[in-house]
């Protein structure tokens, strides 16, 4: 088994990225930007999905027991629907201290109301563990005993369940489509540098090279571009994120931002990925016609 | 005593069984199997040419129509020196093109050492032209590597470990009297001295055969009939030589073997120069 010298391969690589620097630039620079625009993309739904999840916590149905319940009476049904399949948690609300905490907020309003002249029945606030659950829960309720009426935002969970696979959807085909735009342009790139080394190719192939021993510089080539890429990219995206979150945390305190270091190591590993992905198979896509003979 | 008796009886059964192998799958197969070298002193060993070059009824038509090849049937023996002539268009590049597996044949089959090369696949092709050392018109030298890269670089090609290259390149740049160019870049020399590179470089791996086309068409006449020298001295050390040309002084000076191809047909094979 006859060895070959690894340092010859990436030595080679190197030369041709040299010798065709300006089309190496280019193509690290388009690259980047694409891996850029996915990055920024995945971080917004990423951020939009994480927001949308919040509204999804403070998704709730409350239950209004009848008005002359009494304690016993409405532990029994909180009971009742605690032990429901959907349900994650219960808290009940007696009248008194709906009326309290109401007397507490505006006592204008409210200070004059005696405990017998309490117009309010008791509530249980149910917290659920998943929206597609939410009609089958709101049926078993009306089912129970004691239930004078329910609200629930069930559009509100529908909408939202919408739109985050809506986005998602838009993600998926926009990484599609830049994953193959970036694959186009290393193609274009290798495929100048095979151009400048037909003749080497040629005398290769005479010689009685085969096809990897061919192929592996321009291989290695693909992962340099796709890998310098990577790297700016991702720094790039870091430091844009930091600037954002600041900026608009500031500004609108509503929304709330996943830490970048939640998400650099996936966007690292994202990036090489795709960047050494997009390098392999844009050089063997170049090279193909050449290592036919 | 006994023992070394049938110690001899038994090499000779294996002379016999090698020399029927060898005739039937090629005897550098069989040399490898057995391990027998055929030039045992007892002289068991046949006079089979192990690396000859076959083709058998070879047609080659193009897919435009264009038939370059109608029916060729040629042996080079082993150790054979061996001018192809004929005129533009005779089928002279089809017949080197089908020999280092840049074409394939329409039909008939072309045999050289142990392969059929008709029916080699992609995969192997590299291996086989390993064993074919090739010189063009036109060098084909890399502009950017000096004299000494240029020859390394077919051994580097094959992965050959640097420290045979390191050993070995002089050692050819010597038989083509070019060790002292060593340095040299290919726009800084002659032509005759550029195709006395292309020439070691082809001799860098050791192949069987050396395969010249045009070799001497790009360079004054005095260096041709260097490159002619330095192929003679090649085919003395036990190469074929194959030497595809259309220049007819050299041919009648060497007075060897000559095949005319034309009209894709082996028109006359005959030893002693072309013209005589």
């Amino acid at each position: 088994m006859r060895r070959y010298n690894p340092f010859y391969f990436v030595l080679e690589s190197l030369k041709g990225l040299k010798r065709n620097g300006v089309m190496t630039f280019a193509s690290v620079a388009v690259l980047l930007s694409c891996l850029v625009v996915m990055g920024g993309f995945a971080l917004m739904v990423y951020n939009i999905n994480f927001n949308l999840e919040k509204l999804d916590a403070l998704n709730e149905i409350v239950v209004f027991t009848e008005y002359d319940a009494s304690i016993e009476e409405i532990d029994e049904l909180a009971g009742q629907i605690a032990a429901l399949d959907n349900v994650e948690s219960t808290s009940t609300k007696y009248k008194e201290q709906i009326l309290a905490d109401l007397k507490e907020e505006n006592p204008d309003l409210y200070g004059d109301v005696t405990d017998e002249e309490n117009p309010l029945s008791a509530s249980i606030t149910i917290t659920y563990k998943s929206n597609e659950g939410v009609p089958e829960l709101d049926f078993q309720l009306r089912q129970l005993s004691g239930v004078r009426k329910i609200r629930n935002d069930l559009n509100v969970a529908t909408t939202i369940g919408n739109l985050k696979s809506g986005i998602m959807l838009v993600f998926i085909w926009f990484l599609v489509i830049l994953f193959v735009v970036s694959i186009f342009i290393i193609i274009n790139t290798i495929k100048l540098s095979v151009f400048s080394r037909r003749n080497e190719i040629g005398i290769m192939r005479y010689i009685g090279a085969t096809g990897w021993f061919i192929t592996l510089p321009f291989i290695f080539e693909g992962i340099i571009i796709g890998t310098v890429a990577a790297l700016g990219g991702y720094f790039l995206i870091r430091g844009a994120y930091s600037y954002v979150i600041a900026k608009v945390v500031s500004s609108i305190q509503i929304l709330s931002f996943i830490p970048m270091a939640d998400l650099s190591g996936l966007l690292l590993l994202a990036f090489f990925g795709i960047g050494i992905a997009t390098g392999v198979v844009g050089s063997s896509i170049s090279l193909g016609k050449y290592l036919k003979k | 005593m006994r023992m070394l008796h049938s110690l001899r009886s038994f090499e000779r059964r294996i002379c016999r069984l090698s020399e029927f192998l060898a005739v039937t799958s090629g005897a550098r197969r069989l040399r490898f199997r057995t391990g027998y070298t055929f030039l045992s002193e007892k002289g068991c060993a046949p006079q089979i040419p192990i690396f000859m070059i076959e083709f058998r009824n070879v047609k080659k038509s193009y897919p435009t129509g264009t038939v370059a090849l109608k029916g060729v049937n040629l042996h080079i023996d082993d150790g054979e020196f061996v001018f192809i002539v004929g005129q533009s268009g005779a089928g002279k590049t089809t017949l080197m093109k089908l020999l280092l597996c840049e074409e394939k044949a329409t039909s008939g089959t072309i045999i050289v050492g142990d392969t059929n090369v008709t029916r080699i696949t992609n995969r192997k092709i590299p291996y086989y032209r390993r064993k074919l050392g090739v010189v063009f018109q036109d060098f084909r030298l890399l502009p950017n590597k000096t004299v000494y890269e240029n020859v390394a670089f077919a051994m580097q090609v094959v992965g050959t470990p640097n420290k045979m290259i390191r050993r070995r390149v002089p050692a050819i740049l010597n038989t083509v009297n070019l060790a002292d160019k060593h340095n040299s870049f290919p726009n800084e020399i002659s032509g005759g001295e550029q195709q006395r590179v292309a020439l070691a470089r082809a001799l860098a791996n050791n192949p069987s055969v050396i395969i010249a086309d045009e070799p001497t068409g790009n360079i004054d006449p005095q260096m041709s009939l260097e490159i002619m020298n330095l192929l003679v001295k090649i085919n003395k050390l036990g190469k074929t030589v194959i030497v595809v040309t259309h220049e007819q002084s050299l041919v009648d000076y060497y007075k060897q073997r000559v095949i005319m191809i034309g009209d894709g047909v082996v028109a006359e094979d005959h030893v002693g120069g072309m013209f005589e």
